[in-house]
């Protein structure tokens, strides 16, 4: 496969809806709770705790609990290579879509001289 | 998904600038200063007015808590944290002076009869939402009527100050009414979702 081609197939981990939004969020920000991210997502408390832990697996979140007035309380903050890796996969859909704007016949031209 | 990307990656700032119910107190504040200096019933007294205040810092930090259990905890960035002290530490002073200088200027060299107070605090209001966050309707409207309001010259007779301070309380809890309700829009209703905070 052409090394162009390779920079634009798109990481799956991020790329589920809800998972981009939850980091999208947790880009813009130091660090949010889970009630923040559930107002944001508008993910069910399930759907965002299984999507926290997958990412927390990959190492993009740093999950912290903690107690505020006697309450538990979950705290999220992206890591470096969660802040770096959401960024490069924005840049990639952007790339994507301005692509997919492209004339068809302009495409067609850029592949063939290439070859 | 409720919000498409750019309203995602500024969900945090529309929070922090719509916690609009965070107003009521200051807007009761401003109310109460005017009475006081008015000499009105209690307030003459200065302790009953520093005892208001207390009450009302305590009713802002129940506020605060109720909207840190309905809508959650959030950081802003540093850049966002920059960008909010820099128009405090700018804006506040910003008033005061433009507030003196239009008195001085319109009042005394121009000979009208204006409101400084209302005017410049309108002003700066609209400047701080244009900068520092979102400059939205109801904005321009409430606080577009207050500096008009402030720069008629109709301010005869006795020193308007007080009155202006009146005008800048009900200004402040009108927008932060309309805040909360675009919160709550934004956001969704407080108890519209089955919220835990002990999850992942």
């Amino acid at each position: 496969m052409p090394e162009r081609d390779e920079e634009l197939i798109l990481d799956r981990l991020i790329h589920e809806p809800g998972r981009l939004a939850i980091l999208t969020v947790l880009s813009s920000v130091e660090d949010a709770d889970f009630v923040f991210l559930q107002r944001t997502t508008g993910l069910t408390k399930g759907n965002l705790s299984s999507h926290l832990t997958k990412l927390e697996e990959a190492g993009l979140v740093e999950i912290e609990k903690r107690f505020i007035r006697k309450k538990p309380n979950t705290n999220v903050a992206l890591t470096a290579v969660g802040r770096q890796r959401v960024a490069r996969h924005w840049s990639q859909l952007e790339r994507l879509k301005s692509l997919s704007e492209t004339p068809a016949t302009a495409v067609a031209g850029d592949h063939s001289s290439s070859r | 998904m409720n919000m498409e990307r750019r309203e995602l990656e500024s969900a945090a700032a529309t929070y922090a600038n719509l916690k609009g119910l965070l107003g009521i107190p200051g807007g009761l504040l401003a109310i109460l200063a005017a009475l006081g200096n008015w000499e009105w019933g209690p307030l003459r007294h200065t302790w009953v007015f520093l005892g208001v205040a207390l009450l009302l810092g305590a009713a802002s930090l129940l506020i605060s808590r109720y909207y840190a259990e309905h809508y959650g905890r959030v950081t802003l960035s540093r850049a966002q944290r920059r960008r909010a002290a820099a128009a405090v530490i700018v804006g506040a002073p910003l008033m005061f002076g433009a507030a003196l200088l239009l008195r001085s200027r319109a009042g005394w060299s121009l000979d009208l009869p204006v409101n400084a107070i209302p005017a410049s605090f309108a002003l700066l209001m609209l400047a701080t939402y244009a900068a520092a966050a979102v400059l939205r309707t109801h904005h321009v409207i409430i606080f577009g009527s207050l500096a008009v309001a402030g720069l008629l010259p109709v301010w005869d007779g006795a020193d308007p100050s007080n009155t202006g301070l009146v005008l800048v309380g009900v200004a402040i809890i009108a927008a932060g009414i309309l805040d909360h309700r675009l919160l709550v829009r934004t956001f969704g209703p407080p108890k519209g979702l089955k919220l835990s905070n002990a999850g992942a």
